[in-house]
Order: C-alpha cells, then sequence, then structure tokens
C-alpha cells in the first residue's frame, strides 16, 4: 500500500538504522551514524520553533560524531557551526568536519590536567563563544530533552519490525539514545529491560573518574540526559574486551562497527544466549572506517596489548558499582533506580 | 462468528428494499451507518509518520460495532426550503443541508426535504450515535441523489457538519482519521484482525457531551509516544498480532486518562489481568471500555463478562462471538 521513496536529504538517508539479525533472539541496530538521530532532530525543532535564525551560528561541544552529524545537517540548512573540540582531535575526524565548512575549536593540551579535564574547558569555551556571535544556538546534547526524544524514531521502527521488544542493550554516553529509546519502547511494551553498557573509570554509574581508552562511552561529567531509572543492568567493558568483540561481530556477522558496538555485542551475545526466550536488540552507533587503523589492525592490537587476556565468556558480578576492576568485564543489578539511590548503599 | 471486516451489508440490504421503492414511485432516500465502541487509539500523530514532522493533526482508529446502527430517510421535497428534523438532531439536520448543496445543481435536486432517523445506538456513552446517524443522513440524501460517494468524501461532509467525526464511514478498510480534518492519514489494512471484545458502561447513568469537551493538547513526549503506537498497530493489523493491538489500545487508554478519566478502570486492568486479556480499548469521548482477547479465549471471555456484570457495570458489546452469545443489557433510549 505505500511506495517505495527516495529521501529528503543525505541526513535523512543516515538517520535510521538497519536492523539485522545475529541470533536465533538477537537483532543488531546497525547505525551509520546514530547521533544523526538527535543532530537532525534538534536542528530541524530549532529551525522549526525559530531558535535557529538566518544568520544563527550553531555551536557545540564535541570530539565525536555528534559533531559530524551536526555539520552534515548544517550544510543542509546553510547554517555556520563551530565545534569547540579536544586538542587530540582524530585527524580524519577533523578532516571531515573542516570539509563540511565546520569551524573546529580546539581547546589547549593544558586544560586536560585540571579536575574535569577537557570536557570542563570545553564548556567555558563554548560559554566564550555564545558571547562573541549576535545569534547562536546550542543544540546541548547532554541536556537537551530533545536528544532522548528524537529517539522515538528508532523505537518506532524497532515495534514495526520486530514486534514486541522484551530487552534493549547499547552504549551509554550523553545517555539519550538508551534512555529515549527504552523510554518509547516502554510505552508499548512496559516490562521492556534495559542494559546499559559503560567502561571501567566512567563516573556514569559509579566509578570514579579515571583514565579511559575506550571512546564513544563513558563520561567524566554526569550528562542530565541519563536517566538512571532506565536501566535493569550495567556492564562495564574493557577496551581490550571491545576491540576484540567489534573484531568477532565482524567475523561472525559481516558487521563493519566500531569500539561502542562491539562492546555491546559482547554483553548482547551473552544476555541472549542466556535469556533465550527475550527478543533482544543491541545497538550499534557507528561504522568501522575510523577505526582501520586501530581496531581492525592485528599489529596495533598486539603492540597495545589488546589481544590479551582473550575475551572473557562471561561478565564477573559485582556487588559493589563504586570500585573499577583491572580491566576485563564485569555486571552490576542496577534495578532501574536513581543514581543516589544507587551510591548511598555503596558507600557506607 | 460476528466479523469485523463485514460493514457494509445492511446497508445493501436497504438499498435494495429501495430500488423496489422507487420502481413503485416512491422517491426516497435511503442511508444506514454501523455504531462503534470507541477507539483502538486516539491521539495526535505527525503527518508523515516521523516525529521530526512539524504539522500534526488530531486523529483515531475507531472499533467498528456493525450490529447497530442508524437508519436515515429522506424525503425530499421541491417546495419547501431547507430540511426538517427534529430539534435534537441538529447535526443531523447540518449534515443533509451540506449533501444537499453538495449536490445542488444536478437534475431531479431536491430543495429540502424531511429526515428520519431509527437509531439502536446508545447516546452519549461515546458508541458513536451522532457520526451513525449523520453519515447515514448523508448517505440517504446521496441515495436520493443516485450520487456515489466515496467514503472518504462522506467522511469530508460528516466533519463538516459535526466538526468532528469518528471514521465508521470508512467502513471498507482500517484507517487513522483525523477526525477533526476529515482525512485519511494512513489506512492500515482490509480489516482488524479476529478478536473479542467484551464491552461495558464504566460510569453507567452519566452521559458526555462531545460538543462541550475541549480537545486533547498532546505535549511532544505524547506526540511521540503516538508515532510508536501507531508503527505498533501498523504491525499489528498486518500480521494479525491481537496482542500487540491490546496493547497500543492500553497505551492510548491510559494516555487518555488525563483528558477523560474512566472510573473503575483499575479494576477492570485486573480483571483482563486475571482472565488473560490482551488489552483495554475506551471511547476516548465517552464512557464505554471494552476488555481485547484472542478471538479464541471464548470462555474466558464469557467468564470475564459475568464479573465485569458482578461490578454492577452494563455489558455494551461482545464482539466476535456469535450473534447467540451477543447481548445488549443497554436500554437504547
Ligand atoms: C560511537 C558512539 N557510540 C555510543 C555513543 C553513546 O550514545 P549516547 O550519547 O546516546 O549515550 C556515542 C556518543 O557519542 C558514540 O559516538
Amino acid at each position: 500500500m505505500t511506495v517505495r521513496s527516495a529521501f529528503e536529504e543525505a541526513t535523512d538517508a543516515y538517520r535510521l538504522p538497519r536492523l539485522v539479525r545475529l541470533g536465533p533472539n538477537l537483532y543488531g541496530a546497525a547505525f551509520t551514524l546514530m547521533k544523526m538521530v538527535p543532530a537532525r532532530h534538534i536542528i530541524r525543532k530549532a529551525l522549526a520553533d525559530g531558535q535557529i535564525g538566518p544568520d544563527t551560528v550553531i555551536i557545540e561541544t564535541t570530539s565525536g560524531t555528534f559533531g559530524l552529524a551536526l555539520a552534515m545537517q548544517a550544510v543542509h540548512i546553510g547554517r555556520r557551526l563551530v565545534l569547540v573540540s579536544d586538542p587530540v582531535i582524530d585527524e580524519r575526524l577533523y578532516r571531515r568536519l573542516t570539509a563540511l565548512g565546520a569551524v573546529v575549536d580546539r581547546v589547549p593540551a593544558e586544560a586536560g590536567l585540571v579536575p574535569g579535564g577537557f570536557q570542563r574547558a570545553r564548556l567555558d569555551r563554548l560559554d566564550e563563544l555564545r558571547g562573541e556571535h549576535e545569534s547562536t544556538f546550542c543544540p546541548e546534547q547532554y541536556t537537551n530533552p530533545e536528544n532522548p526524544r528524537s529517539y522515538a524514531s528508532v523505537a518506532e521502527l524497532m515495534v514495526e519490525a520486530l514486534g514486541q521488544v522484551d530487552c534493549v542493550i547499547g552504549p551509554v554516553g550523553s545517555g539519550g539514545s538508551m534512555s529515549g529509546t527504552t523510554r518509547y519502547l516502554r510505552s508499548v511494551t512496559p516490562e521492556c529491560r534495559a542494559v546499559g553498557v559503560d567502561t571501567q573509570h566512567s563516573i556514569l554509574f559509579g566509578h570514579p573518574d579515571g583514565k579511559r581508552e575506550l571512546r564513544g562511552l563513558g563520561m567524566s561529567l554526569m550528562p542530565a540526559n541519563l536517566d538512571h531509572t532506565t536501566f535493569d543492568d550495567v556492564h562495564w567493558v574493557s577496551a581490550a574486551a571491545a576491540y576484540q568483540s567489534t573484531r568477532a561481530l565482524y567475523a561472525q556477522h559481516a558487521l563493519f562497527m566500531g569500539p561502542t558496538s562491539g562492546a555491546s555485542f559482547r554483553v548482547a551475545d551473552w544476555y541472549a544466549r542466556t535469556n533465550p526466550d527475550q527478543l533482544t536488540v543491541v545497538m550499534l552507533p557507528d561504522e568501522g572506517y575510523r577505526y582501520t587503523d586501530t581496531v581492525y589492525n592485528d599489529e596495533w592490537l598486539a603492540a597495545q596489548g589488546h589481544l590479551t587476556p582473550s575475551l572473557p565468556p562471561e561478565p564477573d558480578v559485582v556487588t559493589d558499582p563504586t570500585v573499577p576492576a583491572d580491566g576485563g568485564w564485569q555486571t552490576y543489578h542496577w534495578g532501574r533506580r536513581e543514581h543516589p539511590d544507587v551510591i548511598a548503599l555503596a558507600v557506607p | 462468528m460476528a466479523d469485523l471486516g463485514f460493514k457494509g451489508n445492511t446497508v445493501r440490504r436497504l438499498r435494495e428494499v429501495h430500488v423496489v421503492a422507487a420502481e413503485l414511485g416512491v422517491a426516497q432516500g435511503v442511508g444506514w451507518a454501523p455504531a462503534h465502541h470507541g477507539e483502538l487509539l486516539q491521539g495526535t500523530f505527525a503527518d508523515d509518520g516521523t516525529t521530526s514532522e512539524r504539522r500534526t493533526y488530531r486523529a483515531l482508529v475507531t472499533l467498528p460495532l456493525p450490529h447497530l446502527g442508524s437508519r436515515a430517510v429522506f424525503h425530499p421535497s421541491q417546495d419547501h426550503w431547507g430540511v426538517i428534523g427534529t430539534p435534537e438532531l441538529a447535526k443531523v439536520r447540518r449534515a443533509a443541508v451540506r449533501a444537499l448543496r453538495e449536490f445542488g445543481g444536478r437534475p431531479g435536486t431536491a430543495k429540502g426535504g424531511q429526515i428520519e432517523i431509527t437509531s439502536d445506538v446508545p447516546r452519549g456513552i461515546g458508541m458513536g450515535s451522532s457520526t451513525s446517524d449523520v453519515t447515514a443522513t448523508i448517505r440517504a440524501v446521496a441515495d436520493y441523489h443516485g450520487v456515489f460517494l466515496t467514503p472518504e468524501e462522506v467522511g469530508r461532509l460528516a466533519v463538516a457538519a459535526e466538526c468532528a467525526s469518528d471514521s465508521i464511514m470508512i467502513d471498507d478498510r482500517v484507517v487513522l482519521f483525523a477526525h477533526r480534518d476529515g482525512r485519511v492519514l494512513e489506512t492500515f489494512g482490509p480489516a482488524l484482525p479476529p478478536m473479542i471484545v467484551l464491552g461495558c458502561d464504566t460510569d453507567p447513568g452519566r452521559e458526555v457531551d462531545t460538543l462541550a469537551m475541549r480537545p486533547a493538547e498532546h505535549d511532544d513526549h505524547e506526540v511521540a509516544v503516538f508515532g510508536v503506537l501507531r508503527a505498533a498497530l501498523r504491525r499489528a493489523i498486518a500480521l494479525g498480532d491481537v496482542g500487540l493491538l491490546g496493547r497500543v489500545a492500553t497505551a492510548s487508554t491510559v494516555l487518555n486518562e488525563r483528558y477523560l478519566p474512566k472510573p473503575r478502570l483499575a479494576e477492570l486492568h485486573a480483571l483482563l489481568r486475571k482472565h488473560g486479556g490482551c488489552g483495554i480499548q475506551v471511547a476516548h469521548s465517552g464512557t464505554v471500555a471494552g476488555l481485547i482477547f484472542p478471538p479464541d479465549a471464548r470462555d474466558a471471555a464469557l467468564r470475564c463478562r459475568d464479573a465485569v456484570r458482578a461490578m454492577g457495570l452494563p455489558i455494551t458489546c461482545l464482539i466476535g462471538l456469535d450473534e447467540t452469545t451477543t447481548e445488549r443489557e443497554m436500554v437504547t433510549a
């Protein structure tokens, strides 16, 4: 009754994931660029609401894929975009951003030495920039409620294609994708479980802040868009475990994805096997191209020591979420509680 | 088993009678329209089904009730301008005038006339008595003029006459109908899947004045939720998944509580769970509610009916069970 039609513009084409079967009860939601979901939605809404005028400069702090998605959408609407980033932004990403016409404003390297690190310095620089321009719009992916809300479109697709989803598993950064997708899935299936994937020394689910190798998930500051009451379980996955399972996802399923996808696949593959009666969907947020010299390079993996120890078959169950393990893979039953409620129990 | 897919039967039967009547020189038009039992889904929806789209419509998916309905007879007049009808049938008068204007200019057009309504649809509880009357009237006037109207054309005229109409006139498929714009936003399929709906009046004696109700104002979050429910219903109807359909109806019911709460809904939910039903639907502008069961859960539905009766709530319908077990306790005043 409906005919297939062409996409309106590139960001529309990139917006929704492809749902791919990975096991008897496991499906992957494979995104080209998951951050396109909030970026496109937030910019279009701001344009429609008049928050973005003809001369408005869009400003955001990001070193990651959200910036790339914004840069693409900025091209469609012909607005200037300034991205405040870490001093060490991935060179390839930098070139892709500037080729789209975005301005990348890097904070100085010394900023990493003070508490809050680069994340704090980037927010301060953002405030400065806002003062310098007449009209600015800041998408604010960490606090803007339109970030989680934009994932209603992803939930729509899952519900239409798969019906009742029993469990959704995915990486947590701003929290927008997991909080939003789960919230909208639960409008049809309130019992739908949510499993968040984080990495050791990220503060999101209780660890003290520390040096992290795995990028794209985990945070040093708590984002308002992370609704802790979403999550039934939390997992912490090390860089080595994430990289190895990124390769396993490629080798076993021919899905060429990034390391946050690998970390989530690790958890989801185990979860779906141990819960064969639950239809499980795993979020796979970006593709592997940015990681060809690293995660997809055996010499690099060996030199960095990421091939040992080999992939653990199951997570260690921890009882205290505030104490990070030294690498590996751990899980904690979060029980849809608020962050302070969990931490109050853990800290005597 | 009474089938939700066969809604046109009665209309066709009446038409046959009319053809004979016309040959005898009795000039009148006849129309019929079914009742409904509230909605499976009602809310505010983005036009193209994506949440980023700004233009939104209030829209609904009607649960038709084909064994009740309104019959309208149009007696034309060449010397009388306007339409006579009993005073409580203001919407019917408007519908007849609209329809007459629509067909004006044709040879043999009536200038006015009289509408006679016979209906067994209970009034004021959300079973579509008003749209049923209005639709039957439009069909009767069209019938007299020998005009074929598509279901959408009838829908547009009905909305023009009564501001907001449910979609019982779109009787050849299941649609998401913008009830204030007279527009079909989406066609879900040819018919609803087989299922049992045990209907009751949650607030016997209370009448809801549809015209006095303020339209629901849904915020961005709710619009996003309705998009997800719409996608779920699309799947449920395409695959005949009554379980999923029930979940959609339940979610719509819960969202509606903010606007027109149904007394004793919690008790009905408990009964639903106890008897293995899969969802609960309501009239979003009325007092009726329906407990949805899989088509093979006949015994459970009948046991549940007894429990609903024991709560003191009158049974309004039993869709999906054969005629002999379908009974109405409503006083169709
Ligand atoms: C590759 C990748 N995976 C996962 C995430 C986490 O998603 P969210 O911010 O919605 O929690 C991000 C966020 O930047 C990301 O870039």
